[in-house]
Order: C-alpha cells, then structure tokens, then sequence
C-alpha cells in the first residue's frame, strides 16, 4: 500500500456492533453523529440465483409486491409514510440477495424499523391479485425501458447467458423473461414469502446517528415476535471451472447506432485477495481516462468511441470482468479485438508498473470513501459483507484489502484469467450501414432515481 | 385462501415521530481572490471526498455563428494536456490523486467538477488551476475531440429519451434562440470545431474575474488559503462585461410531434414547456404543486399511470432552469416524462391528461400539499449528505445569481405555502391546452389513438 488518501485507511474510524434476536435476525449497529440522519437497511439471502426454470424474474417482481402493504399498512403506505416522514426508500434485487433501505430524518427511525418489520412479518395479509396484476405490468414496463427499448439493452443478459451455462443459477438476470413475468402466479409469490422472507434469512443494519442502545429496543419489539422458519433451500451450487476454456461466441445484427465488442471474463469469486486483485488489473487497463484500453483505443487508434472495463463481483459464482468497447465510425472488430488482445497479453506478460498501481488503488480508494460517505452506503456495505460473507466487520476494512494487493498478485490473476479462452464475447453489427445503460445485474422497485422534483 | 391466519407476530401501533433534530443547509463563507476570482468555502466534517466546483462565465449563447459544441469541446479540452502536461500525462496525475474530473458546458455556463480525498485537495487543485490557466489546446487533441464527438452524436439520437429532449427543443423555442438547438452541437456544426476556434472561445471568455470555485468537505488541517494562493489564485486574467442574453421566449400552443420508430415496444413521452425560474415569487409553490402532479409513485400520475393501470415504470413531473438571471429573463423547462408500453399510448395518454384537468378543476387537497411539504423539506438532511452535493447546490446558486442562503429560504417558503397556492402554481405550470408532446415511438401503432385524443395537432416526423 504506502499511498492511502486517509490515515484510517478507508475504515474511517468507523465501528459496528452486532447483535442477533432470538428469531435469527441479524442485526449490525454503527453510530455516527454528524448529521441527523439514520440509515435503515435489510438485506434478505434470497436473489435470482434462488429461483427455478419457468420463473425467472419473480424474485425481484416480489420486491415490487413488497411495496403494495401489509397488514398494519395500506396500499402504498410504505411509500407514503417513508416520504411524508422526510425519508427517501427503495429495494433492489440482484443475483445474490434482495434489499431493502430507508434513510429518515433521525427522529422518524423508529417508523422505518416498524414498517420493515410489519412486512417481514404480515405480507400476505395483504397481498392480494390487484397488486399481483398492476406489479406485473409496471415491471414489464421495467424491462422494455431498461432493457428492450434501448440499443444494445439486452446486452448484459445476452452476456451473462453466455458466461454461465444452461441450467447455472446465474445463467439469468434478475429482470427474468416477459414469459416468465407472466407465468408467476399469486401462489408463487406467496410460496416465495413463506420461503425466504423469514427473520433468520435477513440482516438489519441501522446507521447514523442513533441511540444503540434505544435502537436495539426498537428492533426487539417490532421484529422480536416475528417467527423464524427454516424452509429454505441452499441455492443451487454456483462452482464452475477457473477457466471457461474455449472462447463463447455471439454476434447480433441488430438496430444499433454502431458496432460494438463487449465480453465477459470468468473472474475469481468476491471475498478472495484474487478477486481484489482483479478489480486493480481491471482498473487499470479499462477503468477511467488514464487507463490501458482508453489511451490505445480512444486516443491513439482512434478505433473507439468509448473503451472500458467494469466489473461485477459474485460472491456465490465466478465474478465477471466486463469489456464493453463502442467503435469509431468505419472501424471493424477484427481491429479492436486484436488490439485488446495485445493490450492484455502485454499486461499479463508485463504486469503493472508502480505508477499504475498506485493510480487504480487512488481511484479504487476513493470509490470506497465515496459509498461509505453516506449513511445509506455505509449500512448496504455492512448488510452485503454480513449476508454473503457471516462478518460485516468487513466492510470497514475493505479498502485495507484493495490498498494490499501487489503488482505480482495483480500480473497472476490477470495472467490467469484474462485470456481469450476464458471470454464470452457479444458482438454488436448495425442493422443499416450506418446509449444508456443503468447499473448492471440490479433491479428497482421505483424508477425515482431518474429525475427527482428538482428544488 | 387468506394467510392471516398464519401471522403470529405481534402488531404495534405506529410509532410516533421523536423530536426533531435542527438543521440546516449549510452557510458558506464567500471571498473574492486578488485575481477576482469568487471563491464560496464549506466545512463538512466528515465528508473526506471533497468536491470542487467551477462556474466559468461562458453561455452557449455566446458560441460563434455555425459553431454549436465549441463550448463543449473546449470544456471537455481543459483536460486534454496543459503547459506542463501532455494529454495522457494530465489524466494520469489525476488519477494518481484518486481524483475525478468533469467539465460540461450548458446554456448559463460552463462547469468544472473535481472530486478528490481530502489529503490530496492541494495537488489536485494544483492540476485543476492548470487546466483552467494554461490548457494546451494541441490540434491533434481538439482534433480527436472533434471526432469522437462525431462518433457520440449517433449514440444519443438512438436513445429515445435523449431524442425526445432534442426534438422538444426545437419545438418549443424560435430557431434564433441557442436553446433551439442541441447543447453539444449537430454533427454539422460540430465537424466545423478546431483548435483555434477552442482557443477563441476560451480567450474570449474564460478569466478568474468572471468565475467562481465552490469548494466543499471536511478541511480540518486544511490551509485552503495557502493551498488556492498556489493554484486558482495564481491563474491571471483580464476582466469583462457582462453579456447580455436575449430573453428566452416559447411556442406552446398545445401539439403533438411522433419521432417515428418503427418496431419501438414502448413510447417515449415528453410533454413540457416553459416557465418561471427560481426569481419568480411562485417558484416553491410551483415546486410543491409539481412534486404533488408528478415527484413520486404517489403522485397523481403515477397513482393512475403505473399503480392503478400499469402503463409504465414511472413518470415524473419536474421544473429544470434553463437560465435564470436576476433581471428576470430566465426561464424554466416545465415536463412530464416518462415511457409506456406501446399499445397503451393511446390510453396513457388519455389518462395522463384527466389528471391535468381533475387537478385544474378539484385542486389538491390539503393532505397532499403536507405530505409534499414534510417530504420536500425533510429529506433536506438527507439530500445534502455529500460534499458533492452542497457544492452542487451552491454552485447552481451562484450559476442562477441567487444569494448564498436561497436554498436555506426555499425551505422557509415551501413550510409556508399553503394547499390553495401550489394548486394555483402547479395549474398554471401544466395547463392543459398549452402543453408541446413529444412521442417517440412507433407512429403506425399510435398515430391514431393519438390524434383521436384531440390534445392538438399531430404531426409525424422521421427518425
């Protein structure tokens, strides 16, 4: 490391206590006073990876039913109550888990922990087919506005069914197929509650500036009678091969504004020093103006509109390193992949030097402080490294793991697994001879981060 | 079939609110450099991402004749290599702060965003000072500008959400205004762009006296004076007149315009025109009503739209500045937005038009009005967390020559306006009859139901 931003090194000087019911429920406290605000955040073990053949996509169409009532609340009180009390409230589903957040106003927490506790516990006394139905439509409407109705939209589905073969837990997104989004009945949305929605399958994290002490009484009374159940089962084994060992192939002639070469790189699992690793190697070849792909692609060859890598961390399944590359006008793909090739060959055969280390850990550093610059941040990381990992003492130490990394760990993952035998590659031709993409792999309940009521 | 039988936990009134905590948006401290420049400062313990943000005197409306995106390219060239630095060189010196680098020009002016760890302000600072003090405009640099820029414009004009913006543009303003056109230029006029016509626009308007950096976040052991003594305090310039800008005028007699895409499952909508802008008295009442029509899943369209029939995934109403100037010629962007499926255009739209005229006839009712307030006002905490966002803040307000404390008095007004004035607000913001639709979406499947909605005049045009 030797270059960190902060003398805490990312952590802070943050804490969190933790603390179970007797039900199951898992709960992580961390306390900070300055500003009046505290972060709720429910993180259920249940995700796309979890549901079977025919029903894709129910997981996050039962998020959305998670906002239609229950029974002390009415219709869309959940909403109401959360902004009429100052608070902002949502729910994501992805492959690994679906959550829940609210961040309020301090002196309206106790309102958030009552409304998320009477939903874990008295959904289905509300859950009736109007909602069933109107939720279905608005997540159809969903997936044609995020997915159907934007040029290279389908894009991370392709990929992802790509990357994961026929019958692998992650083989679909979390948006699941319009035949499927018409399949779910009420039936199964109920099984899918008895299921997963259970106390013992959740952690709570409350963050901000509260009484711990107070705050714990709270979620004894609301959550504490909730019954615990154990119907669950294990989601099907995400294992695969290190290498996929053949490069996976797709091209789509389809109405896009230019050709584009994307791909996924079968990565290390989330939670390894590996993993880490590979978000440094990552970074620096395709995250950002200074990295190895920008300045070959965009500024020298001029072969490219846009040129990058992300990267999209599994716990429960192999992690994807993501290539998208858009073209200059006129530029074929044989001329980008070969340049891409030689761009991660060299790398791997190199590895970083010291000064490019040292640029991805700064930037990779400063993404952390950012999500953990705000309480909502702050309570998703620790719920994330709690469900997925057992300890969200994690979470404070993250940055710590990444500033670790060495250029020889770096220089082996991408030796490893930066291969073209190891890639699903999409290839994009226009239709005629001739974007807007949210975050990857998650799902909303509300499409509010759009555009809010400008002040 | 009723699982309430199986509920076992036990249910608890609902809690009562504890006792507010005071807050309030921040205060920053203004000065001005010897240079001229203005500087606004605010400390924000804790916040160790420190965001900085420039406002650079240089309205769209000042682009030469046939040079649409000048300001765009020059914004995005700052950071293209300095006196000191190369291109590559200047972005990988960034980077090694950890820090990010925005700039985007827009119709009041250009913006410069940095974003940095506090311990590494001075040095980023230190980069940013150059790029606005001596940046190289090399040819070959402006040149792949230039070109990639070329290459974005495709890319935009296929998104059906960035399409509909540009077409209601050209609906809604006369063609002599800039706002007419889009902000980052056509590909006509951007292929025009050299290096020498970026180097005129900056000489022409780019000095310390006429611009202002915000900088925002936790500075403890920060001697921000020293530190700006040796950055934007020592970039030189001249000073200017201000520019006068034409007053923004719209057309918005009430129509439809289809962008016409075949084989599109859903329908892009845009419906909007202009209106006051944040010096106008009725603006937080005009905040509230708005937020009432169209801020949330709760509001009235969105009670209909999406919860009640399902047509779409959401549609906000919204006011946006345009440019607002203290002698009273700015304007405001009144919209709904949003996307429906394509067989229920025609109804949606239907739809969406009963709420404008039940809203205009009924009003609101006393209970929406103070949820909207308790929302509006108390996410206030929450909405300014970040460094990044109180910078933001005060830099608009210093963009839209507002005082300091605007934002502090917006929550004062919107507390005290009542139920009868954001109805009156909110109806004269969205009336029914004066309001320009922009569809983008497949004109064979929904031309008709369109046209027999009787909203105005429909024409079709051509992707």
């Amino acid at each position: 490391m030797g270059h960190t931003a902060t003398a805490q090194a990312g952590s802070g000087g943050l804490t969190a206590t933790e603390h179970r019911l007797a039900n199951g429920l898992r709960v992580v406290l961390s306390e900070d006073h300055l500003t009046p605000v505290a972060a709720v955040c429910l993180w259920y073990d249940v995700g796309s990876r979890h549901e079977v053949k025919g029903r894709t996509g129910l997981a996050h169409l039962f998020e959305h039913l998670m906002f239609q009532g229950s029974a002390s609340v009415p219709g869309n009180g959940h909403f109401e109550l959360v902004q009429g009390a100052g608070g902002s409230l949502n729910g994501t589903t992805s492959f690994e888990r679906t959550n829940y957040f609210e961040t309020m106003p301090t002196h309206q927490l106790e309102l958030a922990l009552w409304l998320e506790a009477d939903r874990m516990g008295s959904l289905l006394a509300a859950l009736d087919d109007e909602s069933m139905e109107n939720q279905r439509d608005v997540v159809k409407n969903e997936r044609r506005q995020r997915y159907d109705n934007v040029p290279y939209g389908t894009a991370f589905e392709r990929l992802t069914a790509l990357a994961y073969p026929e019958g692998h837990p992650y083989h679909h997104t979390p948006i699941g197929s319009m035949a499927d989004l018409d399949a779910a009945s009420l039936e199964d949305a109920r099984a899918f509650f008895r299921t997963y929605y259970a106390p013992n399958n959740a952690v709570l994290s409350v963050v901000g500036d509260i009484d711990p002490e107070k705050t714990l009484a709270w979620i004894e009374k609301y959550f504490g009678t909730i019954p615990s159940h154990d119907g669950k089962q294990p989601p099907r084994d995400g294992s695969l091969p290190d290498i996929i060992g053949e490069q996976l192939r797709e091209e789509i002639v389809e109405e896009v504004p230019a050709r584009a070469l994307m791909a996924a790189y079968r990565l290390p699992h989330d939670g390894t020093r590996e993993c880490d690793a590979a978000d440094v190697a990552l970074t620096i070849l395709g995250g950002g103006e200074s990295s190895l792909l920008h300045n070959r692609l965009v500024r020298r060859d001029q072969t490219a509109v846009a040129a990058g890598f992300g990267m999209l961390r599994l716990a429960g399944a192999p992690s994807l390193g993501w290539l998208d590359v858009k073209t200059s006008s006129g530029v074929e793909i044989p001329a980008i992949e070969a340049a891409v090739d030689e761009e991660l060959a060299r790398f791997a055969a190199e590895g970083p030097t010291a000064e490019e280390m040292e640029r991805a850990q700064a930037q990779l550093e400063r993404e952390w402080l950012d999500r953990l610059s705000t309480v909502a941040g702050r309570a998703d990381e620790l719920c994330r490294y709690a469900v997925l990992f057992g300890d969200p003492q994690l979470a404070l130490t993250a940055v710590r793991r990444v500033l670790d990394v060495t250029a020889e760990e770096v220089q082996a993952v991408a030796a490893a697994r930066l291969r073209p035998d190891n890639r699903a590659v999409l290839v994009y031709e226009p239709l005629a001879a001739d974007g807007a993409q949210g975050e990857e792999g998650e799902e909303n309940a509300d499409s509010d981060e759009n555009e809010g009521a400008e002040q | 079939m009723s699982d309430t039988a199986a509920v076992t936990m036990t249910f608890h009134p609902r809690p009562e609110a504890g006792e507010p905590q005071p807050w309030a948006f921040p205060a920053p401290e203004r000065a001005t450099l010897s240079n001229g420049l203005t500087l606004l400062r605010c400390h924000r313990p804790g916040q160790q991402v420190v965001a900085v943000e420039i406002n650079l005197t240089a309205p769209l409306d000042a682009e030469p004749e046939g040079l649409d995106g000048v300001a765009t390219i020059m914004a995005r060239a700052l950071s293209e290599g300095t006196d000191k630095h190369t291109a590559e060189e200047f972005a990988a010196e960034l980077e090694r702060c950890g820090a990010t680098l925005d700039a985007h020009a827009d119709h009041p002016g250009l913006r410069v965003s940095l974003e940095v760890p506090a311990s590494r302000l001075a040095k980023a600072l230190g980069l940013l000072a150059e790029a606005l003090r001596a940046p190289a405009f090399a040819d070959a640099e402006v040149d792949r500008l230039v070109r990639n820029r070329l290459d974005e414009i495709p890319h935009e004009l296929a998104n059906p959400q960035r399409r509909a913006a540009k077409q209601l543009s050209k609906e809604l303003f006369p063609a002599s205004l800039r706002m007419s056109r889009p902000r980052q230029g056509t590909e006509e006029t951007v292929a025009r762009i050299d290096s020498a016509a970026v180097r005129a626009f900056y000489e022409a308007h780019v000095r310390p006296a006429t611009a202002t950096a915000v900088v925002v976040g936790d500075l403890t052991g920060i001697d921000l004076d020293a530190v700006l003594a040796d950055t934007l305090g020592a970039w030189t310039g001249d000073t200017a007149e201000a520019r006068p800008v034409p007053p923004v005028t719209a057309d918005d007699t009430g129509r439809v315009v289809i962008v016409d895409r075949p084989g599109a499952v859903q329908t892009q909508l845009l419906i909007g025109r202009i209106g006051p802008d944040r010096h106008d008295r009725v603006w937080a009442a005009q905040v509230l009503g708005t937020y009432c029509l169209g801020g949330t899943l709760t509001s009235r369209l969105d009670k209909v739209l999406r919860e009640e029939k399902g047509y779409t995934y959401g549609v906000r109403a919204f006011g946006q500045v345009l440019r607002s100037t203290a002698d009273g010629k700015g304007a405001s962007m009144l919209a709904i937005s949003g996307s429906v499926d394509t067989p229920n255009t025609g109804p949606a739209l239907e739809d969406l038009w009963k709420v404008l005229r039940t809203l205009a006839e009924g009003g609101l009712t006393d209970a929406e009005r103070d949820v909207a307030v308790q929302n509006l006002v108390g996410v206030a905490p929450l909405k300014f967390e970040t460094a990044a966002s109180v910078a933001g803040t005060l830099a608009d307000q210093v963009e839209q020559e507002l005082p300091d404390d605007y934002q502090a008095q917006l929550y004062a007004q919107l507390a005290e306006t009542g139920t009868v004035e954001a109805t009156a607000a909110v109806v004269k913001a969205f009336p029914a009859d004066r309001l320009v639709t922009i569809l983008v979406g497949d004109a064979a499947l929904i031309e008709e139901p369109v046209r027999a909605l009787g909203i105005g005049e429909v024409t079709v045009v051509s992707n």
